[in-house]
């Protein structure tokens, strides 16, 4: 009677030593994956904290100003239309223009890591 | 003990103008905090009014006026941003989604 006891309970250990292993293995391959994805240099972790400090992502912040490209002249030029455009003064709503500066202020931190990242590279 | 105090309200008095003055010449941007942050996930109530920059509690008309105002200003055929646009609609929607009885 024991022996079938210890049977069932060995058996059992070895189910989930072998599920827990492959769990470990899946999620250890898939944080690699997602960090190849977006890069794991000194720039992608100053880009993901400055989102999580803005409380903005870089890509909602190109959203709103409705850039493609990292263009500071474009930035700037798309920033200064909304800002005008939703100032209080001319029944704007602030809420917006917020929103709008925030998102100004998401992306030239992004262009100050992309230029300090490229600087680093080329001393190297 | 009084003699102190009129002393002061007279000095303030005399300071006043000049401090207004001062204040008056002050970039509006130096007061007024912008809000923090991006959009909300998901549209609430309490965004949806700041978006259009009505009450919470505005009518049907209110909404309507302050969404075609703010949207004409923000169209995207004028240089307007359309990311901006879809909150500007969303927040309208939700707004008179609320309403409905």
């Amino acid at each position: 009677m024991a022996k079938y006891l210890v049977q069932v309970i060995v058996l059992g250990a070895q189910v989930v030593t072998r599920a827990f292993t492959r769990a470990v293995r899946q999620e250890f391959a898939a944080s690699q994956a997602a960090a190849q994805a977006r890069g794991t240099g000194r720039a992608a972790q100053e880009s993901a904290a400055a989102s999580s400090l803005a409380g903005m992502s870089l890509q909602e912040a190109k959203q709103i100003l409705n850039v493609t490209s990292m263009d500071p002249v474009d930035i700037h030029k798309n920033y200064e239309h909304l800002f005008k455009v939703n100032d209080k003064s001319v029944g704007g709503s602030f809420y917006l223009q917020s929103k709008i500066v925030r998102a100004k202020e998401r992306l030239d931190e992004e262009v100050r890591i992309d230029e300090a990242e490229k600087s680093s590279k080329d001393v190297n | 003990k009084a003699g102190i105090w009129r002393c002061v309200l007279q000095a303030f008095r005399s300071v006043e103008p000049a401090m207004k003055q001062t204040l008056r010449s002050f970039p509006k941007s130096a007061f007024s905090s912008y809000y923090r942050g991006g959009f909300e996930v998901k549209m609430t109530k309490r965004e949806a009014a700041l978006i259009l920059g009505i009450s919470p509690t505005a009518n049907r008309a209110k909404i309507r006026e302050t969404h075609r105002r703010i949207m004409v200003l923000n169209h995207p055929d004028k240089g307007g941003s359309p990311y901006l646009a879809a909150k500007i609609n969303e927040a309208k929607d939700f707004m008179e989604g609320q309403g409905k009885k």
